[in-house]
Parts: C-alpha cells; structure tokens; sequence
C-alpha cells in the first residue's frame, strides 16, 4: 500500500515538472505541485488504501451482518478458523488446481489459434471476429452455456454422445467431470484472450527471418521452435501473467455452472470468500479470507514480476 | 480531473432523478415483489387497485430472482449497503428472523396500531405468527401460504387401480408398477427437488420429520433418523422411481416435467396447482389430484410451511404509506384474489372455506389442516448458513458423492455452533 502511494508520488517527475522545478527551488512552486498531486494521491488513497486497510481491520473482528450484536476484537482468532477449516483448503486447492490447469490450457489452446489466425487468409476479419467471440461474452454467459451444454437430460454433449453409441454421463453431479467440465468452460473462455496477444506477438516477427531459416533448408518445426518461440516468448509471459491473475480470481465461470458442486468439488476461494460474506453476512471471517486470498495473489504477482525483471 | 467533473455530474443527474418524483407531489412506493412463483403479475393488479383507492401513490414493482436464495443474495447486498431504493420487500418465509436481526426490516406495530403483537397475528394462521413476530414485534405481515404437497395423475392411479399412498413405500410400489404396465422409458415415478436450492432442504427434512424428530435451536440433529431419511430418497433413484440425475431436479423443472404428463407423482408447492390446471402448455388438465405428503413407515406425515412475507425497508422514506402497501397486501381480499387467481394459499383460516375459493381450488377442503400442522425449517438470524449447508450436502448425497452418514455428519458439524 505504501509503495502504491509512494510511486504515484514519484510518478509524474515528467522531465519538464522535474526541470521545472530544479530551475525554480521556490517553495511555493513545490506546493503547487502538492496541491496538483493531491486529487490523484486521495482519490487513490479512497478507492485503494482505504478499503484494503478496512478488509484488514474488519478480518481481526467477530463482524456480523446477521446479528445486531457488538463486533468483538478476536485479534488472530479469525486467521486461526481459517487456517483450521476444511473448507478453506479445499477451495485453495480448487483454486490452485483451476489456475494450473486452466492457465496451461488456455496457453496452448490460445497459440494455436493465434498461429491459425495469423495464417495468410484472404479475408482476415472473420478469423479476427471468431477468435474475439469468446472474449467478448460476458463470463456469467458463458457458465450458463456451458452448464446447459452439459445438463443430463438437455445437454448438446450427452447428445452427441449418444449419437456415437455411447452412455450419456452426469457431468455435472460427480466431482471429477464437473471440475472438468468448469475447465473446459474456463480454457474455451480465456483462451481467445491469450490467443489475441500472442496474435499481435506473432505479427512483430520479421518475415525474413522465416525466409532466410527456408533458405538454409530448416523445416517448418524447426522454423516454430527455433524462431517462432523464442521470439513469442516475452508475449507469452505478459498473457501468462494476465491469464494467471484471473485464474486466481475464479468466480463467474464455476458460480454459474455448478454453484460450487457437487458436495464443493468446484467451490473457489473467490466463491467461498462470497457465500461468507454476502449470503451469511459474516463480514469479519469473510475478510479474513479475502486477506488471505490477497496474500496468495501477491505472491503469485511478485514471483511473476521478479520473473520478468530477471528477463 | 475530467473524469472527476463527469462523476460529479453523473451524481447530480441521480439525485436529480430522484428528485424528480417528489416535484409533483407524489409518492412512489417501490416494491421488490419476488420471481414468477410468486405471481407478480397478480401482485400488479392488487398494486393497480391499491393505486385507485389511495390517490397520489404510485407503486412501482420490480421483479427478479427465479429462486429464494437469489431474492435474498439480491436483497442482503442492497440492504447491507443501506440502500434505500425499495420500500417495500418480498421475503421468504425463513428470511424475517435474519433481516430484522440485521436491521433491514422496520417492525410494524406503530404502523398497525397493534397493541399486542400475537394478539394482532392471532388472525392469521399459526405459523406466520412464528415467523414474523420476533422479540414481541412484527417485522412482517404474511401474502401467501405455503406447503408441500403430493401432486399425482389421477388418469393413471385411476388405470391402474391404486389409490394415493400413506407411507414413502407404498408409493415406490404403486409407481413402479405404473411405470412397468405404461413402459415409457420417459416416465418418472416420482420428481421431487434434489439441486442444491431451498427446496432441498425440505427434501432433506421431509422424511426427518415424518419419523417424529425435529431440528431446531436447542434440538439438536437425530443423526440416525436423518440417515435413514436420505437412505428413503436413495432408495427411490435405486429402483428407478425418481431419476438419476434428481440431484440436477429445481423446483421449476418438476412443476415442467409434471406439467409435461412425465411424472406420476411429484412433490411440488401449492401454487403449482393454478400451473397445471391453467398453463396452456399443461397436458395433464383435469388429471391431477392433491394430496398430503405420504410418511415415513410407522410415521406421520409431515410436511415443510412455505409462505411469503411483505415488509417494509428498514432504509425506506416513507414508511407509513409502505406500511399501509404491506397491510393491504396482507388483507383477506387479497388473499381471496391471490388463492382464486393463483392458487397461493390463504393466510387466513376463513377464506379455505370460502365457495369461490374452494370452486377454484377444490383440494383447499384438506389443504387447511395440512397447513395448519406444518413444519417449520430451523429457525435462526443464520438461517443462510443452515440452509446452505444443508441443501449443498442433501444435493451431493443424492448425487451419490457422499455417504448418508458422512452427509448427515457434516451437516451436523457444520451447524453445532450455529444451531446451539
């Protein structure tokens, strides 16, 4: 929070500000830039540090909407529930699991159709309209289709299974295809956002390289491999990162399908965090794993940001 | 800076809006009136007349949420940020106890002029009394009743010689054999609701009840009966009477499938009645009968109450008028129109035995005692943690994921604190 407020101190140091002000020390012209700064630190202040230091404040309370009882300190009581409840760590798991699985699938599902979208078509725009499709849909929508694709009775896939001779399947009611199900949802979801960066990736390698890698005879693969991943690679990174900050955020997509089902098979840290918060308004415990969750996210962030200053 | 004066005016222009109705002099009362099942088409004719006896107020109605834990996912987000944009509000018969612990409910009694708060509930029937009057106050006045009952094809029952079943055996008999001598692979014996929705946690309790055990605050779980009640609904998947995916079966998808001529017998609410015999699209017109929920052997047979409730917005600005909106809304002419237009269960004894009413509804003759002695779901300002806790395992034990006994042992370890 403080690195937050501190760079948007720094920030603006545009070099003609920063000239500006070495040439005129006069005090008056550094309250001026003060008073120029001061809308965007409070308005960052209101809409970011507040809340953050009131979820943390609110997490070391017995805060409830359901009572009109007073809210007792309980210092790190509500972390220690947290770190003792079966249900916390299931839907870590779930999460972690979500975000590994479906983060790996959307990169490779999401480079293929970049590499078929930026094959040499004639007409470019429906290729550009079917890969954005699915990125423009809201999520909401696209849990509800899904869940209908997949419903016992009226579903498309136990449809098409039955046409090929084989058992229709309740996909949604036994853990394991349900949590299939809800990644397969997720991958054909995101990975047409991942698909449009690598596109724009794949663009900015020059032509010749490719030509000059023909003309030393290598083959297509090897063309792939030797030139089109390496140079793919900072782009990969960037969608990872994107891709890998809403995994962790899960919610729409398994909310919509399955409410978390069976028996919270498919039940996410974000979904858990909710169901405490808004449908038992316990606000404290609620905060408490929301902070928990920020920590795990923070982690994956930075981990992700020393990966790239590295690079 | 620019996006701060846009802001700004976009504030301005709200409020302005707001304002606007004000300007002439007018109150406008708005209304959360609940999804479809709850017949807000019906609830707008009883608003348009409320309308023209009381010149100046305009009501408007909003709508939305299909089941009772969307209504009150939507209601506990507007409510817990003190939002004062609807006056008054729909709640389900298990919400009063939470939303006026909460303080998003007004008590009424200053507005009713009741002096007594179980004496003024004394007109109703008994078990609105329970659910509305909390710490001596009433908090809510009741629209319609509710309860489960037992729908069946009477085509069929008649066909095949057998009679409505007392206990949860007869009826897996009885059905499989209709389902043997009809052989349509399309016909389920019994549709009940099993997806992880309110209506679950009355199929969990149903069969509890029936064996003579309750769960309440201070009851604690009889974790044996509540074994042998779900090894009941397991059994009926096992024999085919009810299908495989029922953990999939909402509410609506059982009033369809009935609706459709699919089922034989289906446990359904009261207003699902007016569905099947006037929806155009019911095929089973003029071959339903009613009846009370079969038991447990050697049980009695129990039911769940359902029911809705109006009350008026803790953060509303105009209480009074809202106040008369939820007294009007609960009078015996509206429970006349609600039973003969909609099916919905009179609030008051008086109007079962009313001849228009029971010319519409002709099974409301045994309706009234069924009403009168049915079961309430726990009680408690947690009710949405045991709700949720309960119909999410009742729907994965009927799925097949967990054990009856590892399910009722969650449930029970989940709620101990909740519950004590």
């Amino acid at each position: 929070m403080t690195t937050l407020l501190a760079s948007t101190k720094d920030a603006p140091p545009r070099p003609r500000v920063a000239r500006l002000l070495e040439r005129l020390a006069d005090p008056s012209e550094r309250v001026q830039a003060i008073l120029l700064l001061a809308p965007a630190a409070l308005l960052l202040g209101l809409i970011v540090v507040y809340p953050i230091a009131k979820l943390v404040y609110n997490s070391f309370f017995d805060l409830r909407l359901s009572g009109g009882q007073r809210a007792p300190f309980v210092a790190f009581d509500n972390y220690q529930s947290a770190l003792t409840d079966s249900q916390f760590w299931n839907a870590l798991w779930n999460t972690a699991l979500f975000t590994i699985i479906t983060v790996i699938g959307a990169l490779i599902i999401g480079l293929a159709l970049a590499l078929l979208a930026n094959l040499p078509f004639r007409r470019k725009w429906p290729v550009r309209l079917a890969l954005l499709l699915p990125w423009a849909m809201p999520l909401a929508f696209a849990g509800l289709i899904f869940a209908w694709f997949f419903n016992t009775d009226y579903g498309v896939v136990n449809d098409w299974l039955m046409r090929i001779g084989l058992a229709p399947r309740q996909w949604l009611l036994s853990p394991g295809t349900a949590f299939a199900a809800v990644c397969i949802a997720i991958i054909w979801k995101s990975s047409s956002f991942i698909g449009l960066i690598l596109l724009a990736g794949l663009q900015m390698i020059p032509r010749s390289l490719y030509e000059a890698a023909e003309v030393d005879g290598a083959t297509r693969f090897q063309q792939f491999r030797e030139i089109t991943l390496p140079l793919l690679a900072p782009s990969m990174i960037v969608a990872l990162i994107f891709r890998t900050i809403t995994a962790l955020q899960t919610f729409d997509i398994p909310y919509t399908m399955t409410k978390g089902g069976p028996a919270r098979a498919t039940e996410t840290l974000a979904m858990l965090i909710h169901s405490t918060t808004i449908d038992y308004g316990d606000i404290g415990y609620g905060s408490t794993l929301a902070v928990l969750m920020f920590i795990v996210s923070m982690a994956v962030t930075a981990l992700y940001l020393r990966r790239i200053q590295r690079d | 800076m620019g996006k701060l004066s846009c802001f700004a005016a976009i504030i301005v222009g709200w409020s302005a809006m707001a304002a606007l109705p004000l300007a002439h002099g007018e109150t406008v009362l708005r209304v959360f009136a609940g999804g479809s099942q709850q017949r807000t088409d019906l609830a707008r004719k009883m608003f348009d007349a409320f309308e023209k006896q009381n010149p100046g107020v305009k009501i408007t109605l909003e709508s939305g949420g299909a089941t009772s834990e969307l209504q009150r996912q939507y209601l506990s987000t507007l409510l817990g940020a003190k939002d004062s944009s609807l006056d008054v509000l729909i709640l389900d018969i298990i919400n009063p106890a939470q939303y006026y612990a909460a303080g998003w409910i007004e008590p009424l009694d200053r507005y009713l002029g009741a002096k007594d708060a179980k004496s003024y509930m004394s007109q109703y029937l008994p078990a609105y009394a329970t659910a509305d009057v909390i710490d001596n106050k009433i908090v809510a006045l009741p629209d319609f009743a509710d309860a489960m009952f037992l729908y069946y094809r009477k085509d069929l029952l008649d066909k095949y010689g057998v009679k409505p079943p007392a206990t949860w055996d007869d009826l897996a008999t009885e059905s499989e054999k209709i389902q043997k001598g009809e052989n349509n692979p399309n016909l389920q014996g019994l549709s009940f609701q099993g997806a992880p929705i309110e209506g679950a946690v009355c199929t969990f309790l149903l069969p509890y009840w029936s064996q003579g055990k309750d769960y309440q605050k201070g009851v604690p779980l009889d974790k044996k009966a509540a074994v042998t009640g779900l090894d009941m609904w397991l059994g009926m998947v096992d024999k085919g009477v009810a299908k495989k995916n029922i953990a999939e079966v909402k509410t609506g998808d059982t009033v369809n499938e009935f609706m459709a001529g699919n089922v034989v017998f289906a446990i359904n609410w009261g207003f699902a009645w007016d569905l099947f015999q006037s929806d155009p699209h019911s095929k089973v017109k003029g071959n339903v009968g009613v009846a009370t929920l079969p038991a447990m052997r050697g049980g009695q047979s129990a039911t769940c109450i359902g029911g809705w409730q109006w009350s008026v917005s803790a953060f509303s600005k105009n209480k009074a008028e809202a106040a008369r909106l939820v007294k009007f809304m609960s009078s015996p002419d509206v429970s006349k129109f609600m039973a003969i237009n909609g099916s919905l269960l009179p609030v008051y004894a008086k109007v079962y035995s009313d001849p228009d009413v029971l010319k519409a509804n002709p099974w409301y003759d045994f309706a009234l005692p069924v009403v009168e002695s049915a079961k309430s779901r726990p009680v408690s300002e947690r009710y949405a943690e045991v709700s949720d806790v309960v119909r999410t395992q009742t729907s994965a034990a009927l799925a097949g994921v967990t054990k009856p006994e590892a399910t009722v042992d969650e449930i029970d370890n989940r709620l101990r604190r909740v519950m004590r």
